[in-house]
């Protein structure tokens, strides 16, 4: 780099280089405040220098493929300026050549050049012609400054001496440099600025057609900025209407609630809360356009913008997306879902049919009432619900004053009839008038203030037996086709749970009347002994069959102790059960021993028509002898029973002997054990120990080791405790009979633990 | 040879009863329940074996079976059938 020795540095006055470096400096820095477009801003920089600084000035840019391009050029003599622009055009200066721009450009460090001799410039020169130039028009001193900002090289500054002029000094290259650094700065802001800028009016593009509607709002509560999806969705024709009207003049045309349909204020808007210095999370909203009734569900997201330097928030920006379709869905399934499990929860229509009510309001409707068709072909209101009491008294007082009988030709008269689901969208005041019989029917149907209504009927198997009504009133929210699909769904639910309630209830009631003849009305009263039974029907009540157990004396302080399980349910099952009580009683009652008694059980199966009647029995003979009881277990087929010790500790007591019924010969082993103080001996049926399965079952493993977790209880908590376990086993339900009969030795009270 | 799987309760002992009655109208020698992937049977499944073991006793055929699961196993013990049918090791025993 050609930097000048000291000694050939020119002497200048001090004073005079003060006061044009001054002066230009000022100079500069009005003009680099005035405009924010670099090409203006060079120009007027380059024009400055002139003619106190240089003759000829010249600005280069480096552009982004490293190619210099010059882009001002001012100069005393104008000629020359155009005819160096032209040249610069024609002979671009070579970025990785010896031109001192390019040297600059490269270096990052200035280049002072008090006196350019023809050598020197032949030495540079962009060929023959500029070389020409640069000697034809006297080029005699030069400073070429870099542009430095931000630690880049944007480009180059060059001041020029033409002919006669004093040589510049070191004085003069640091001024040049002072003004280039300043031109640097200015172009980069100026490039900053016009990033910032497009950056922005891309982010304007994207947020105008955005399809989520969003709004900025500044402290003040006026909305600045607004998309089209915002005015669509806030209900005006454009954005303008929005940044036009005045804060807080759109929010009340629209009732805002949350989803448990609590009224919310500007105050609970997650932007307001911004302001406020809160920092809330997403808000889902039910939005209710007053006008038309229209229900839309928003999540509300609310971002800061803040001051750069105060931090505090000036602005804030909303977005609202419009989940109304999804939540509709949602909101439809789960009502639904929960709908069926009430349905299902309970035989009891009149009150499930209330519950149903209650969980119609307010998720669906304001009010929701339920009628049903009697057997005197009236109609009865058997479910009403509104959460005003007040206002349900209104309904209370209509169906006593007003109740429709089933020949009225609208309404739920006409619903019941027909079938037909109807749905009201509009209820004009006129067609109330018409409806009601008198004016007080029509004061109280006015004060309803339905504005939309909606019933269908609940079908049966046979028909339409009842209709549910919907009503929709003070919320203003309109029932769209949705709502009557998901009313209609609700009603054909009811209906077929009404009427199957209604069957059960009839099947269930014949079916635990057989059932009852069939196990022991109660057991004995046993002197030192206790002993309990546990019976519950699979098949929901309605099948008989399956399980049976029996207690009896059969001799002094002798008792015979049966259970048993007869494979089948239904009428046949039934007879079966019937046979094998009856006659393990009277074989028990000539003396037989607990074998015989299974093999004339077996017999008398045998003779039965064919089908193979499948009956498995455990018998235990417990005979009192006073210091302790003697058992004798015989099984045909059952599972063994369980003998527990007053620790908890149980064994299975008996061996395997062939069921009845089927196979012959059958054979029998009775086992011999002892049931001392506080013992226990527990019957059960597989239904116990299948419970569960196919995934979790009890099995005899289970329910040994449930016997010795359990707590001490009296016999009968403790036949109760292990049918609740089974029963929370089988939580799909049960699919076999479950029985339990156990037997305790009690003269004296179970240790505690 | 009827292989079977799953469960063979309330629910399941009509298919059985159903595959038996049509795999009789073949009236092949001899008739193998594989059992091996049964994962478990109750009376009513129990009741379906028996009666077919007693069809096929009084009509000459022959009816073997595989032992299925432990649960099954258990149910057989309690039931106190297994001297009464005959239990094979494999459903390819019955040719040897």
């Amino acid at each position: 780099m050609p930097q000048p020795p000291e000694g050939e540095q020119t002497d200048v006055d001090a004073h005079s280089v003060g006061d044009v470096a001054a002066s230009v400096l000022i100079d500069a820095g009005a003009v680099l405040a005035s405009s924010l477009d670099p090409s203006t801003t060079m120009g007027q920089v380059a024009s400055l220098t002139l003619p106190r600084l240089a003759d000829l000035c010249v600005i280069d840019l480096r552009d982004e493929d490293g190619s210099i391009r010059e882009v001002a050029v001012a100069c005393v003599q104008p000629e020359l300026a155009r005819e160096l622009e032209k040249l610069r055009v024609e002979h671009p200066l070579n970025p990785a050549g010896g031109h001192p721009v390019a040297q600059v450009l490269r270096s990052g460090q200035p280049v002072l050049l008090p006196e350019m001799t023809s050598t020197l410039l032949n030495s540079f020169a962009q060929g023959s012609k500029h070389a020409e130039f640069m000697i034809d028009h006297g080029y005699r001193s030069a400073v070429v400054a870099p542009l430095l900002a931000r630690e880049r090289t944007l480009g180059a500054l060059s001041v020029l001496r033409l002919g006669g002029g004093t040589p510049y000094g070191q004085e003069d290259l640091q001024l040049v440099c002072e003004l280039a650094r300043r031109a640097a700065l200015a172009i980069d802001n100026a490039r900053l600025y016009s990033e910032v800028h497009s950056v922005e009016r891309r982010l304007e593009a994207i947020l105008v057609n955005l399809a989520e509607a969003i709004t900025v709002v500044d402290e003040h509560g006026q909305t600045v900025f607004a998309n089209q999806a915002a005015a669509d969705l806030l209900c005006v024709s454009d954005p303008e209407e929005l940044t036009s009207s005045r804060p807080g003049e759109i929010m009340p045309r629209f009732l805002v609630l949350d989803e448990q349909g609590r009224e919310l204020d500007l105050e609970h808007m997650p932007g307001r809360q911004l302001f406020a210095g809160e920092t809330p999370g997403p808000l889902l909203v039910r939005n209710i356009v007053r006008a038309t009734g229209e229900e839309r569900w928003l999540i509300v997201r609310s971002s800061p913008i803040a001051d750069p330097e105060s931090g505090r928030v000036v602005y804030v920006v909303n977005v609202f997306e419009n989940i109304t379709e999804v939540k509709r869905v949602q909101l439809a399934e789960s009502f639904m879902a929960q709908a069926s499990r009430v349905l299902a929860s309970s035989l009891d229509y009149a009150e499930t049919l209330q519950r149903i009510a209650r969980l119609a309001v307010p998720q669906i409707a304001d009010w929701c009432a339920v009628e049903l068709v009697n057997e005197k072909d009236e109609i009865e209101r058997v479910a009403v619900h509104h959460p005003d009491p007040a206002k349900l008294e209104l309904a209370e007082q209509l169906n006593r004053d007003y109740r429709p009988s089933l020949d009225e030709p609208a309404g739920v008269p006409e619903v019941i009839r027909t079938g037909e689901a109807r749905i009201y969208t509009d209820i004009p005041a006129d067609a109330l008038a018409q409806y009601a019989r008198d004016n007080q029917h029509l004061e109280l149907l006015s004060a309803i203030g339905a504005t939309a209504v909606i019933i269908v009927p609940m079908i049966g198997a046979t028909g339409p037996i009842g209709a549910i009504t919907l009503v929709s009133a003070e919320s203003m929210r309109r029932l769209s086709p949705g709502d009557l699909a998901l009313a209609e769904r609700l009603g054909r639910r009811a209906g077929t749970a009404v009427e199957n309630a209604r069957l059960y209830t009839e099947r269930s009631r014949i079916a635990q009347t057989l059932q009852q003849a069939l196990l022991p009305e109660s057991l004995p009263d046993i002197p030192g002994l206790d002993v309990h039974a546990r019976y519950c029907a699979a098949g929901e009540l309605n099948e008989v069959g399956g399980d049976f157990y029996d207690v009896f004396d059969y001799g002094p302080d002798r008792w015979m102790l049966v259970i048993g399980d007869v494979c089948g349910k239904g009428p046949r099952a039934a007879g079966v059960t019937a046979l094998a009580r009856h006659t393990l009683r009277a074989a028990a009652m000539s003396g037989q021993s607990p074998t015989e008694m299974l093999e004339t059980l077996h017999r008398a199966l045998r003779r039965q028509p064919p089908g193979a009647d499948l009956c498995t029995v455990c018998l235990v003979a417990a005979h009192n002898t006073g210091a302790a009881t003697q058992l004798a277990v015989a099984l045909a087929g059952h599972p063994p029973p369980l003998l527990i010790d007053r620790d908890g500790h149980a064994e299975l007591i008996g061996s395997p002997g062939t069921l009845l019924g089927v196979l012959d010969p059958i054979e029998i082993l009775e086992t011999k054990a002892e049931l001392r103080d506080g013992e226990t001996l527990l019957l059960y049926t597989d239904g116990v120990t299948d419970a569960g399965r196919p995934n979790v079952e009890l099995g005899e493993t289970g329910l040994i080791e449930l016997c010795r977790q359990a707590p001490r209880l009296d016999l009968d908590s403790l036949l109760e405790y292990v049918e609740d376990v089974a029963l929370m086993h089988a939580k799909l339900g049960l699919r076999d009979d479950l029985a339990l009969l156990g037997l305790r030795a009690s003269q004296s009270v179970p240790s505690q633990r | 040879m009827l292989g079977l799987h799953g469960e063979l309760d309330l629910l399941g002992a009509p298919l059985l009863q159903e595959a038996i009655d049509q795999a009789d109208g073949e009236a092949s020698a001899i008739m193998v329940l594989d059992l091996q992937d049964l994962q478990f049977v109750d009376s009513a499944g129990l009741r379906v074996i028996l009666a077919a073991h007693e069809r096929s006793r009084q009509s000459g055929q022959e009816l073997a079976l595989t032992p299925g699961t432990e649960q099954v196993q258990r149910l057989f013990t309690i039931a106190g059938v297994n001297d009464h049918l005959r239990i094979i090791g494999s459903p390819d025993e019955v040719f040897v």
